[in-house]
């Protein structure tokens, strides 16, 4: 029973968290941010400009 | 000019064309700032979109613009007349109501009709408008073109002129303050190379000419050297007393829906520390040799 829970916690938890990356980051943005981490990549920032002056 | 900055962030620019949208971007997170209009800011952190203003774009910049052969000499000529302003959001509407208040005319006195910027010079050649305020570099367009004349510089009538922000994502400056200060940083350097020397500035109007404005250099030269106070780019921190007014007088004239205090929309922090950093401006290229950098 104890070996269930345990097991059903953890499906739980990846699911969660699969779903949340889905919704929430997007797998790119994700893959981008683990590049910058292992400093595979260089961070990105994007700044918007709106002509109307 | 590069791609990356010297620590190796990649900021990359994303032109929008409408205020709902740079809302929606901010929301989604899919840009970490933007440069707009002071009020805009002012009125998204009322609408509760979480950002703070953490530098200025410019001071001046801005003229109010009639026809060569206009009888327009004064501000007063321009009571009953129609005058474009680029935005209900823009500094500049704050000013020509500040204007109409300081030479005692009826609010309603001028008809000011929204334009995008583009538009006015085209406006004004049309006679569709009498006269337009805009941000360079439209507001020199029809004046290099020969067809209008300057009637006011900003810094002639409301001296350090604010018209565009920078503002970032509140998330940012709580989970990555390095990152902003590189970004902040950044820009106030370029403002002290510019303002550095008149013929850095000409090395600029090549460079934006042709990689960000598509507009003709000569133009741009003109913007940007006559005279050369026309467009400043020092001086850039958020100062409250500035700041106060705009939000007042915006109030005021129904531009904001409501009061917002400074704290809830600026954060000068970044400025401050960035006006304390040693300046290696020498190592900036000019010319030829920053041609060979693109």
């Amino acid at each position: 029973m104890k070996r269930k829970v345990f097991l059903g916690a953890i499906v739980w938890t990846l699911l969660i968290t699969v779903v949340h990356i889905s919704l929430n980051i997007g797998w790119t943005e994700l893959s981008k941010q683990v590049e910058v981490m292992r400093g595979e990549r260089r961070e990105e920032l994007i700044v918007g400009f709106l002509p109307v002056t | 000019m590069t791609e990356h900055s010297e620590e190796g962030t990649f900021f990359k620019s994303r032109k929008f064309t409408d205020w709902p949208t740079v809302k929606e971007a901010l929301i989604a997170k899919e840009i970490g700032g933007v440069f707009i209009l002071a009020p805009m800011a002012m009125q998204l952190v009322a609408d509760g979109i979480p950002i703070k203003v953490v530098y200025l774009g410019h001071r001046d910049g801005t003229a109010i613009v009639v026809g060569k052969d206009s009888e327009i000499h004064d501000f007063s000529d321009l009571a009953g007349k129609v005058v474009a302003i680029p935005s209900r959001y823009a500094n500049q509407n704050v000013l020509m109501h500040r204007m109409m208040r300081q030479w005692g005319m009826a609010p309603d006195s001028i008809e000011l009709r929204e334009l995008p910027p583009p538009e006015h010079p085209i406006a004004l050649q049309s006679g569709s408008i009498d006269a337009y305020i805009v941000g360079e570099p439209f507001a020199a367009k029809a004046e290099v073109d020969g067809y209008g004349r300057v009637l006011y510089q900003t810094k002639d009538i409301w001296k350090d002129f604010i018209s565009c922000v920078l503002v970032v994502r509140d998330d940012l400056i709580e989970d990555d303050r390095e990152l902003i200060q590189e970004l902040v940083s950044g820009i106030a350097k370029s403002g002290m190379w510019l303002d550095e020397d008149p013929a850095h500035r000409m090395d600029a109007a090549e460079i934006a000419a042709k990689n960000y404005y598509f507009q003709s250099p000569e133009l741009l030269k003109h913007v940007l050297s006559k005279p050369v106070d026309r467009v400043k780019y020092t001086r850039l921190t958020p100062l409250r007393e500035d700041f106060n007014e705009i939000m007042t007088l915006a109030h005021e004239i129904g531009v904001l829906s409501r009061e917002v205090d400074f704290e809830e929309y600026a954060d000068d922090s970044f400025a401050l520390a960035a006006s304390k950093e040693p300046w290696a401006l020498e190592r900036l290229p000019r010319g030829e040799a920053a041609e060979a950098e693109q």
